[in-house]
């Protein structure tokens, strides 16, 4: 198993969504996020003056997946949070050791 | 008695029925019973007096009516007590009314008596004497003794207001204080004054005042019952007649030798004299108490007007006539606006007299006249208070007979996976969080009230709140038939133009700014130039913005986080920028949408060629800002037009005046405008200054006129549009025009309040170089600054001016020779506008 964490534009949430529910992937938690990258943030002007907004608001979306469907989900998530400019976010992928399920103790293989 | 003859006989007659009426008086008084009825009978006789001298005086031209006032006016006439009068002409004094005073006056000088009189025209009572409280005290008491009825009950009319009452009461409330002052604020006083003293007859006579002034029923639900508040009166009264008698004169004090023979007067047994005056003493203690807990009662308790059949009580606004109230729902609108404005509630009480009378109410009952509509929008401004008094409305079944489609979304539930509430809670709820927004505290939401703050009729976005979800009655999209009910709404508060369609534009698109700040790339400036294109004007967008917030925090507590509230500011900003700086490359063309239904709509004097060969070029927010109106009306300006010609046009709404200038693009043009307005101490308030690329100028202005030039002089229009013509065609001199003003300005430079913000800017628009001006808003500062950028040789093309409090804010779209500035023209520019605003140049 394991676990994929993808930062991306928000308004590219729900397209991501739709890309992983094509893999039966349904499962899923998003969280507003803000940070930077490369993208590095930018300076608004508003009337004259400078707004610095250094961090910017992404969301992140956390799946778990078998090893088995890893690389195509990655595939969906790159493919649906995709512009082509800066500042599209990042996939992260990390191994999973164990997982229980709390409703009932059980451990998921 | 009967005084029919005039001259000396008359003078001998009124003497003898004076002394009789005193004699009859003294009578009662030495055997105990000088209390309220014997003086009612020595007032009555007096009346008769005065009515047979105002009769010998002889009718003068004018209406006249002799009035009792204070104690005279309430028939408590003591033995010698002033006769307080008020003789009032219905018109201008002259020789004839001066007789008739001489003839009616002279005669009671004659007679020894203490005549308190005033004499007043009717028009004197137009505005009210706030340098004279006493006076108006008295007033309430006046009483017809002689003369014309018409001209009392005018008198009346005129005296009788809700504002009147109310200053009445806080004066009279000052009064007792400063009174009972001077007794150590105690009535148990060895030698009372049984007139001044606390619990004395002034408490009396102030405990019925604040009662008939503010509920007519407060003493019956006092501490003490009405039977004992009476006798208190009618002692006091006793007692004040024996003092009078005894000492011969208006003396009051009921002093250790007075109260001896007080005592024997009235009767008090006991062997001593000692004894007899301890009881008179315990008796008076007693009095005073019952009288000095009812006043105290009555200054605690009684609402204090606060308009029409209005009181503001310890538990909030109240009906000071509940069954006057159900008649009239037309007043009830103003118990919550009087409920707001004190920041308290409508009491329970007056909401179970709604409650219970507004079954059968249609919506035109309640705002019956035009100004009732405008007190219903007044009502909706956003202020601490708001959400809760629309809600106690609501409550009591109002809300939805004021709107019928706000009663379609009454308790309704629409079942999804985000709103928390009922479809009418989560609307009261965006009105509460826009009245918050307009007064938050929060560091991280000042961004936020500052645009509430710039927000012109911010009532208009609270009537968008309340209707903008009523289309939820119905299951599918909401948005349209939310606008489509909202139509009946603003035809019965007959809001029209600009302001109709605003809300209209709210509440069709309040999902738009959520759907492309969460849903959209807003990095694209194609995306972001389209939002501004929906928009249209700054105005719009902040009341969008405002809007959207109020709504998504309405959702549920955890909807609107600090993430969603950045990504709305950021559009807001990319858009405001967009609408101030970027739309100059956004010209009118041919076939698009705007100009399409301009020409739809033209008038038949307006050939479709001459609109076009007007707009096109022009930007295409142009089209957007002004209603079609006001564009035929630039278009008529701009016909036959030549070189060195200014058509303009003068208007004045609501006291604001709006300009509009079409001529040809020349030199310092802009400057000379504002420097003209200006020199005519004209306020300029918001404006734009728009030109086309054939160098066809329309500049539109709107100022006031505080100086109220305008108002004051008939001709001052004309006078104005010739200055303008003469100096904008280089026959004036706008320099020397202005020199008057410049002690003013110097004045100005020495007290700004508002650092001045100058910032130039090559990036926003492809066309021209974009100054962003904040400085203190002050009487020639659009003219200084004009003045600087056309110094350093720069073409003013597109302006945009606006101000919101004390803070003008300006943008500047500017070239040089037809390019925009470089950074070496820009730093020189900048430098030299910061100093002109900071005043060092």
């Amino acid at each position: 198993m394991k676990l994929i964490k993808s930062i991306v534009r928000p308004n590219k949430v729900d397209d991501v969504k739709d890309a992983l529910a094509r893999l039966n992937i349904s499962g899923m938690t998003v969280t507003e996020v803000r940070g930077h990258g490369k993208q590095k943030g930018h300076t608004a002007i508003y009337r004259g003056k400078e707004y610095n907004v250094s961090l910017l608001p992404k969301m992140e979306v956390e799946i778990v997946v078998p090893d088995s469907i890893v690389d195509e989900a990655i595939k969906a998530i790159v493919e649906a949070a995709r512009t082509g400019e800066i500042g599209d976010g990042r996939v992260f992928v990390f191994p999973v050791l164990e997982s229980y399920r709390i409703r009932t103790g059980e451990k998921e293989s | 008695m009967s005084m029919t003859q005039p001259g000396a006989g008359a003078g001998a007659a009124a003497r003898a029925a004076l002394d009789a009426a005193r004699d009859e008086l003294r009578t009662e008084i030495a055997r105990g019973a000088g209390g309220r009825t014997a003086l009612e009978g020595h007032a009555a006789r007096v009346d008769d007096l005065l009515r047979q001298l105002y009769l010998d005086a002889g009718a003068p031209e004018r209406p006249a009516a002799v009035i009792a006032l204070g104690g005279y006016g309430r028939r408590h006439l003591s033995l010698h007590s002033d006769i307080d009068l008020l003789v009032l002409f219905g018109g201008r004094i002259g020789p004839s009314e001066e007789r008739f005073l001489r003839g009616f006056l002279h005669p009671l000088w004659d007679l020894g008596v203490v005549v308190g009189h005033q004499v007043r025209e009717l028009d004197e009572f137009a505005d009210l004497e706030t340098d004279n409280p006493e006076f108006l005290l008295a007033l309430l008491d006046a009483r017809l003794v002689a003369g014309a009825v018409p001209l009392y009950e005018r008198l009346g009319a005129m005296f009788h207001r809700p504002a009147t009452h109310a200053y009445i009461v806080r004066s009279l409330l000052k009064l007792i204080e400063e009174r009972h002052t001077k007794f150590n604020a105690t009535l148990y006083q060895l030698e009372p004054d049984v007139k001044e003293a606390p619990g004395a007859l002034r408490d009396v006579m102030a405990a019925r005042t604040i009662a008939s002034l503010t509920d007519p029923l407060l003493l019956r639900r006092g501490p003490a019952d009405p039977g004992r508040f009476e006798d208190a009166e009618d002692f006091l009264l006793r007692v004040r007649s024996i003092l009078h008698l005894e000492a011969g004169r208006n003396q009051n004090v009921l002093n250790h030798e007075l109260q001896e023979k007080t005592a024997d007067v009235l009767g008090y047994p006991g062997a001593q004299p000692q004894q007899r005056v301890e009881r008179l003493m315990s008796d008076y203690f007693r009095h005073a108490r019952t009288v000095a807990r009812s006043l105290e009662w009555a200054r605690r308790t009684a609402p204090v007007p606060v308009g029409p059949n209005l009181g503001l009580s310890r538990d909030g606004i109240r009906f000071l006539d509940p069954v006057q109230a159900a008649r009239n729902p037309g007043s009830w609108i103003g118990a919550f606006q009087a409920a707001i404005d004190a920041g308290t509630e409508v009491t329970e009480e007056a909401l179970s007299c709604i409650q219970q009378h507004v079954d059968g109410c249609r919506p035109e009952d309640f705002t019956p006249e035009a100004r009732d509509k405008a007190a219903l929008l007044r009502l909706l401004k956003p202020r601490p208070g708001l959400y809760a008094r629309l809600s106690q409305m609501h409550d009591c079944g109002m809300l939805g007979r004021l709107f019928p489609e706000f009663q379609a979304i009454s308790w309704r539930v629409v079942r999804d996976f985000y709103h928390k509430y009922t479809v009418d809670e989560h609307t009261l709820l965006t009105i509460r969080n826009f009245e918050r927004f307009t007064n938050t505290g929060e560091p991280g939401r000042q961004r936020f009230k500052t645009i509430a703050a710039g927000i012109p009729s911010p009532e208009l976005v609270v009537l968008s709140l309340l209707l903008h979800d009523v289309g939820k009655w119905r299951d599918d999209e909401h948005a349209l038939e939310s606008e489509r009910m909202a139509v009946d709404a603003l035809d019965r508060l007959q809001i029209t133009g600009e302001a109709r369609e605003t809300v209209q534009f709210l509440i069709r698109h309040h999902l738009r700014m959520s759907l492309s700040a969460f849903r959209r790339d807003t990095e694209d400036p194609e995306i972001v130039k389209e939002f501004a294109r929906l928009v249209g004007t700054e105005d719009r967008l902040k009341m969008l913005c405002l809007l959207t917030l109020a709504d998504i925090e309405a959702v549920s507590p955890d909807t609107l986080t600090p993430w969603k509230e950045e990504l709305i500011w950021r559009l807001y900003v990319d858009t405001y920028n967009q609408l101030t700086q970027g739309y100059g490359d956004e010209l009118i063309e041919r076939n698009q949408a705007g100009l399409i239904e301009l020409l739809a709509g033209r008038p038949h004097d307006l050939p479709e060629a001459e609109i076009t060969r007007f707009v096109e070029g022009l930007p295409q927010r142009y089209l957007q800002l002004f209603p079609r109106d006001a564009i035929y009306r630039h278009v008529r300006l701009a016909r036959d037009i030549r070189p060195d010609e200014v058509h303009v046009s003068l208007d004045v709404v609501d006291g604001v005046w709006t300009l509009a200038v079409v001529t040809l693009d020349k030199p310092f043009l802009f400057s000379n405008i504002c420097g003209v307005l200006s020199s005519f101490g004209m306020n300029i308030l918001r404006g734009h200054a728009l030109t086309n690329p054939n160098g066809l100028v329309c500049d539109v202005f709107q100022f006031t006129d505080d100086e109220r030039f305008l108002a004051l002089n008939p001709d001052a229009g004309p006078q104005v549009l010739h200055i303008l013509q003469e100096v904008v065609s280089g026959h004036a001199d706008v320099t020397s025009l202005l020199r008057g003003r410049e002690q003013s300005v110097l004045q100005w430079r020495g007290t700004a309040r508002v650092a001045p913000v100058v910032r130039a800017d090559n990036e926003a628009s492809g066309r021209y170089t974009i100054l962003d001006i904040i400085a203190g808003n002050a009487l020639g500062l659009l003219y200084r600054i004009s003045r600087v950028i056309s110094q350093h040789g720069c073409d003013v093309d597109l302006v945009l001016i606006s101000t919101e409090g004390e803070r003008a804010i300006d943008v500047f779209h500017i070239t040089k020779a037809g390019a925009k500035l470089t950074e070496a023209e820009q730093r020189a520019l900048t430098s030299d506008l910061q100093g002109t605003l900071e005043g060092t140049l």
